[in-house]
């Protein structure tokens, strides 16, 4: 059979953000794939030695528009933690629930992009529009739905009175809800399943060898969560579970993903119960005594990583972000072989592919 | 991990070089190697630890040198340091034994101009193809 | 009378192309933030599928391109290819604070600023990111300016 190669990018409907596919196919089945990002490269690495510390915490929320909150949360500990500053406990609580209410906005927000990608129109119109609760909220607490600019150099600008988390609660049990629906959709919907099962399977040995982190590592069992195994900001005072399952599928994924948005959604009401009194920030000097840090957070998408140097002055010698999209990235030359083509657009969604993050 | 037993075995493996290590935030370990010794160590890291997870290779040039540093977690941080000359940054690969380096690889040799000797395809991953010009990440000298 | 029918088409044309404009959305160096908030448009809470307008997957059946993202090296000649595969007469958005003008990462080795270093603007659309109420005001006055 003749071998054919079908492009596909910067710019295609399956594409939210630009990278460039070259397919080789022989007849429906994809043979070998190579893969070019690089459009969404800003050369931000470089801007950062530019501007000074309290200049980046802006810049670094621009890195990616979904997952804004968790680079910043990463950036503020590391330098935080350069300065030697101890977070005041409220900041900490209110860090973590924008850094919960963010997963669930990034998942649903995947689950509805998955779903349009292969035909599930309903879905997709619904979860956008539950997401819209999320983002309700996140605006009434900081202003923005998508940038937040919640943290700052030593704790956080923004605060939540009774009143407040006691509305927030109740959207967060109509949110469950809707969830709970879409859950019940995963398992059961059996075109769901045939679209979703057996597509894009990645095994352990692979999870390990590419180094993937993030809900795709978890949805083929591989149990590694940063919120548990090194707890940063308040996740050491929650009590939440860690999702793996063992089928390392598209559906997998799905499944990992849905049911960690109930779990950051228990989250948020154990924070919102049990916020704790006390000042908002801790004062930050503008300049920042020499030394290193490596920060890593669990983004919705996985490990997140700052490598922060600091020389004395009052802007950072040198910050390296790697970001967990870089991890799965990889594997899709993997993934792709051997699938219809029809199944494309179905892998790309699967890993959640946030290329913002992964050019920088 | 336990990061004491992971120095020993290195110390043994390694006699000839001061690891000289130094912790700081957060919860990070950091030995210093010559670049000849990277590979080594990370081979005893995999085979004897099944310590497979490298977060990512920073580099950087600091004006003396080019850094690099191979970052690995394992419910604790562990970073190993190395220094290359900057008129010829030279190292091997370690993606034979880590095959998700490849990326960090491309990133540093695209952004500092480093050679890592055995990689399968050291193309730009995030330059655009017409880039002419200096690596984007080494000094230049007009910074303050 | 050719003349009339003419005239007459033409009117219905415009009639429809103000009625029902498509666009194409394409980033070209964003974060995704104002990309996010351009697919809200889709969804139920703003549904701009009222206003006629529909999102199409090729240039070459749009009428206006809704630009995001400064214009990074690579992009560069992938956004001028685009915009010449789109059939005249066609109109840009740029929309958000970086495709205004390059945005935080201004002055970035990679970054060639805002679209307008590229591509003509009809209509700049600023925020950071755009919320969609901004972005509907902007095509609907963009829409006016057709008449």
């Amino acid at each position: 059979m003749n071998r054919m190669t079908i492009p596909i990018g910067p710019q295609h409907p399956a594409l939210k953000e630009p990278l460039s596919f070259l397919l080789t196919v022989e007849g429906e089945r994809i043979v070998e794939s190579a893969l070019r990002i690089g459009y969404v490269h800003r050369g931000l690495e470089r801007i950062f030695q530019d501007r000074s510390y309290v200049q980046n915490v802006h810049v670094v929320e621009r890195v990616c528009g979904i997952c804004s909150h968790i680079h910043t949360t990463t950036y503020c500990q590391g330098v935080e933690a350069l300065l030697g500053l101890e977070v005041p406990p409220r900041a900490l609580y209110l860090r973590t629930l924008l850094c919960e209410l963010e997963r669930i906005h990034s998942h649903m927000l995947w689950l509805g992009v998955l779903a349009e990608h292969i035909g599930f129109t309903t879905i997709f119109m619904y979860a956008w529009r539950d997401r819209e609760i999320v983002l309700d909220i996140m605006e009434e607490l900081s202003g923005g739905r998508v940038a937040h600019a919640v943290n700052v150099l030593g704790g956080v600008r923004i605060d939540v009175n009774q009143e407040q988390a006691h509305s927030i609660l109740g959207r967060l049990d109509e949110l469950e809800r809707q969830i709970e629906t879409f859950l019940g959709v995963i398992q059961h919907e059996r075109t769901f399943q045939a679209r979703t099962r057996d597509v894009g399977h990645l095994s352990v040995e692979q999870v390990r060898r590419y180094c993937v982190v993030g809900p795709v590592a978890r949805a083929s069992g591989v149990d590694v969560d940063l919120r548990r195994d090194a707890p940063y900001a308040a996740y050491d005072r929650l009590d939440f579970r860690v999702i793996t399952t063992q089928a390392g599928d598209v559906w997998a994924r799905t499944v990992v993903r849905a049911l960690e948005s109930i779990e950051s959604l228990r989250m948020c009401r154990q924070l919102l119960k049990g916020l704790p009194e006390g000042p908002l920030a801790a004062r930050a000097s503008r300049r920042v005594p020499p030394g290193e840090v490596v920060s890593r957070c669990e983004a919705p998408r996985g490990e997140l990583v700052y490598y922060i140097r600091s020389d004395g002055s009052d802007r950072p010698a040198r910050v390296k972000v790697r970001t967990p999209t870089l991890t799965t990235l990889i594997t899709l030359p993997d993934q792709l072989r051997g699938i219809n083509t029809a199944d494309v657009p179905t892998v790309l969604s699967g890993v959640d592919l946030c290329i913002a993050c992964a050019d920088r | 991990m336990n990061v004491d037993a992971v120095l020993e075995a290195l110390r043994e493996t390694l006699p000839s070089v001061a690891l000289e290590p130094r912790t700081f935030p957060m919860d990070e370990t950091l030995i210093t190697l010559p670049p000849d010794c990277v590979h080594p160590a990370v081979g005893l890291l995999v085979e004897r630890f099944d310590l497979r997870h490298l977060s990512t290779i920073t580099g950087e040039d600091t004006g003396d040198e080019i850094a690099l540093l191979y970052h690995f977690w394992d419910g604790r941080g562990l970073t190993l340091r190395t220094s290359l000359p900057r008129e010829d940054a030279r190292i091997a690969t370690v993606t034979d034994l880590i095959p998700g380096a490849t990326f960090y690889e491309r990133e540093v040799s695209e952004m500092l101009g480093v050679v890592f000797d055995g990689h399968p395809n050291l193309h730009a991953l995030l330059l655009p193809d017409d880039w002419e010009g200096e690596p984007p990440l080494r000094r230049q000298e007009e910074r303050q | 009378m050719l003349h009339k029918i003419d005239r007459f088409t033409r009117q219905v044309v415009r009639w429809a192309r103000r009625k029902s404009p498509w666009v194409l959305h394409f980033n070209s160096g964003g974060c995704n933030g104002c990309d996010i908030e351009i697919v809200d448009l889709l969804t139920p809470r703003y549904d701009v599928e009222r206003l006629g307008i529909l999102k199409e997957a090729s240039p070459r059946h749009a009428d206006i391109l809704l630009c995001t993202g400064p214009v990074t090296r690579q992009s560069r000649d992938r956004l001028r290819r685009i915009y010449e595969q789109m059939p005249a007469p066609r109109w840009v958005v740029a929309v958000g604070s970086c495709s205004c003008s390059g945005g935080v990462f201004r002055g970035g080795y990679n970054v060639l600023g805002g679209i307008d270093q590229v591509l003509p603007v009809d209509m700049y659309v600023p925020g950071c990111p755009c919320r969609p109420e901004a972005i509907i005001e902007g095509l609907v006055q963009l829409l006016e300016t057709i008449k």
